[in-house]
């Protein structure tokens, strides 16, 4: 099982975070949302599988490609 | 009496000169996954079309013939000829011998009858064992050098990296109005590992040095991907149908097969009414376009932006969009080289664009800073003022700050379109009240609630109604409109552009 790094596009702040630890996802599932230039950009799972880390909270800063979340691919 | 001696030694040479490197050297061009040049070009190019010249050059004499590194001649793609040609990998890695080359004849070639140059690139370029058999050092020159670069402002001129590609034909792949190589069997970089062990110390392989996550999806300096070595093709020859052969040429007209006054529903509602959630842009630009499709360029780099080719009533069109999914579609470092790029390949070659605005500005923060986004950015600010074919722009959104100066220009005729979803401005209300009206906000008794009545004040001037009274932009219309707006007015310009045919006055496309 392949761990999957999720980073985010660009700089911008985590404004939700929709899912958590254990979760299991399908591909293209909006895992959170990046407000970035007044725009409230999804960031998805690049592929399916069970998420095993969240980096980030609701508030946080984040740069461009910074990774925000850790999937094991299923 | 006759000839016929001399012919079957013709014969012969031919036949010896398609066995390439040997059987055991083009087993090994097979294992690495990739294709021979023989077989490159008979996958690339219209059945039985290649006519090869210098197909006899090489060395070794009657008995111990090799065939140059090199294949080269002329053929079709859709019924149209092109210059082409590339390494043999299996002779020597495709390595060149010093002087007058195949590669410059095809150059020539393509200069005299005005045809495309597609170049499939597999080899590093120069051999130091050229140095040995020469007898002396030479200073690096480039043969022909203002011809190639010349080229570029005549005749499209692709660039296929397909295999392991440094040195002199990396190089050479630069000067190209476009490049592609495939996913996994193909490397770009200006030296390879044991170079750059040798210079700098690092241990590196060639994927991680100039695989095509790194120049397609990170440098930007290859523009696209294949998912293998036939789709890159199938890609060279889909980007050649929307070329002219020549800046001679208006770009290839199609019969449409898709009606002009199409009026996709679509477009109603494709912009969604929360002013902070993105969509799909190429979703909208496929309801605009015939057939809803188009032909992306560089679709991994510069994601803020979208340049594609597509057509409009069969014409061909050079479209460019903000991507909101992308940072809000703020203009940065790679998407200001990627419009400046396309814009001048479309002006270059006739092709009129279209550009669907939805901009906040400038990329803002460190990161943009650190990447000379501003410099970048204004470059192209400067190519749009630079330009003559025909630009029309669709205000589907936030057209807002120096940024969206990049995507019209105002000493010439200027079509500006909005839709009734579309906002202006010098700087977004959001942040620009309190920069502007920081002090009067701070002093009043109620500071949060004086800030809400300045926005309030400021928003009910954002109306494109308002900016349209006043002749601020051309039209305000239904986004259903769309298609038919755009294919009548690019038909009022297109005796104009025959009119304009020819070379610019710029020495071609920069690399």
């Amino acid at each position: 099982m392949a761990v999957i790094e999720v980073r985010s596009e660009t700089a911008g702040s985590i404004w939700r975070v929709y899912v958590a630890a254990g979760d299991t996802v399908a591909a293209d599932h909006v895992l959170m949302i990046l407000e970035s230039m007044k725009m409230e950009i999804p960031i998805s799972a690049p592929t399916a599988g069970r998420v095993t880390e969240i980096l980030v909270s609701e508030g946080d800063p984040v740069s461009g490609n910074q990774i925000v979340a850790l999937l094991e691919s299923t | 009496m006759t000839w016929i001696d001399g012919v079957d030694e013709v014969e012969r040479r031919r036949e010896r000169a398609k066995e390439l490197g040997g059987e055991e050297r083009v087993r090994r061009q097979h294992d690495a996954g990739r294709l021979t040049i023989r077989e490159r070009l008979d996958a690339l190019l219209d059945k039985d079309s290649f006519v090869e010249i210098g197909g006899l050059a090489g060395e070794g004499g009657d008995e111990n013939f090799i065939p140059a590194g090199y294949v080269g001649g002329l053929g079709r793609i859709d019924g149209r000829d092109v210059a082409v040609g590339g390494e043999d990998f299996t002779v020597r890695g495709g390595s060149e011998r010093d002087g007058r080359t195949k590669v410059h004849m095809l150059v020539a070639m393509a200069t005299e009858y005005r045809v495309p140059l597609v170049l499939l690139h597999d080899g590093a370029g120069g051999n130091i064992e050229n140095t040995i058999r020469r007898g002396y050092m030479q200073i690096p020159t480039w043969l022909n050098a203002a011809g190639e670069v010349g080229l570029t402002a005549t005749v499209p001129v692709v660039a296929g990296v397909m295999g392991s590609v440094a040195g002199g034909p990396a190089s050479r792949s630069m000067l190209s109005h476009w490049s592609i190589m495939p996913k996994d069997t193909a490397d770009f970089f200006i030296a390879g590992p044991p170079v750059v062990k040798r210079a700098i110390g690092l241990d590196v392989t060639k994927k991680e040095l100039g695989g095509s996550h790194v120049h397609v999806h990170t440098s930007g300096a290859i523009d696209n991907e294949g998912v293998d070595e036939f789709d890159c093709f199938r890609q060279i020859r889909e980007f050649l149908s929307f070329m002219p052969r020549n800046v001679w040429e208006l770009p290839p007209y199609s019969q449409p097969t898709d009606r002009p006054d199409r009026k996709e529903e679509g477009l109603l509602s494709i912009i969604p009414k929360n002013r902070r959630q993105p969509y799909n842009m190429r979703d909208l630009i496929r309801l605009v376009v015939d057939d809803g499709h188009f032909f992306e360029l560089r679709p991994h780099y510069g994601k803020c932006l979208i340049t594609a080719f597509a057509r409009l009533d069969g014409h061909v069109v050079g479209v460019i969009a903000n991507n909101p999914m992308s940072q809000g579609g703020a203009l940065d470092g790679p998407g200001a080289d990627k419009q400046v790029r396309f814009m001048e390949l479309c002006d270059q070659f006739h092709i009129p664009i279209v550009y669907f605005v939805d901009v906040p500005g400038f990329m803002v923060g460190p990161d943009a800073e650190n990447s000379a986004a501003l410099r970048r950015g204004m470059r192209a600010f400067w190519m749009t003022y630079s330009i003559t074919v025909p630009l029309l722009q669709v205000i589907v959104r936030r057209c807002y700050g120096v940024g969206s100066a990049t995507t019209s220009r105002t000493d010439r005729l200027n079509l500006r379109i909005a839709w009734p979803s579309a906002e202006f401005g010098g700087i977004p209300i959001e942040g620009g009240v309190d920069a502007a009206f920081r002090r009067v906000i701070q002093e009043a008794d109620d500071p949060d609630a004086k800030r809400v009545e300045i926005e309030e004040t400021i928003t009910r001037l954002r109306s494109p109604f308002l900016t349209a009274e006043a002749l601020g932009v051309e039209d305000v219309f239904d986004p259903r409109e769309t298609r038919p707006m755009l294919i009548r007015l690019l038909e009022a310009a297109q005796e104009s552009r025959r009119s304009k045919l020819g070379p610019k006055a710029r020495p071609g496309v920069r690399p």
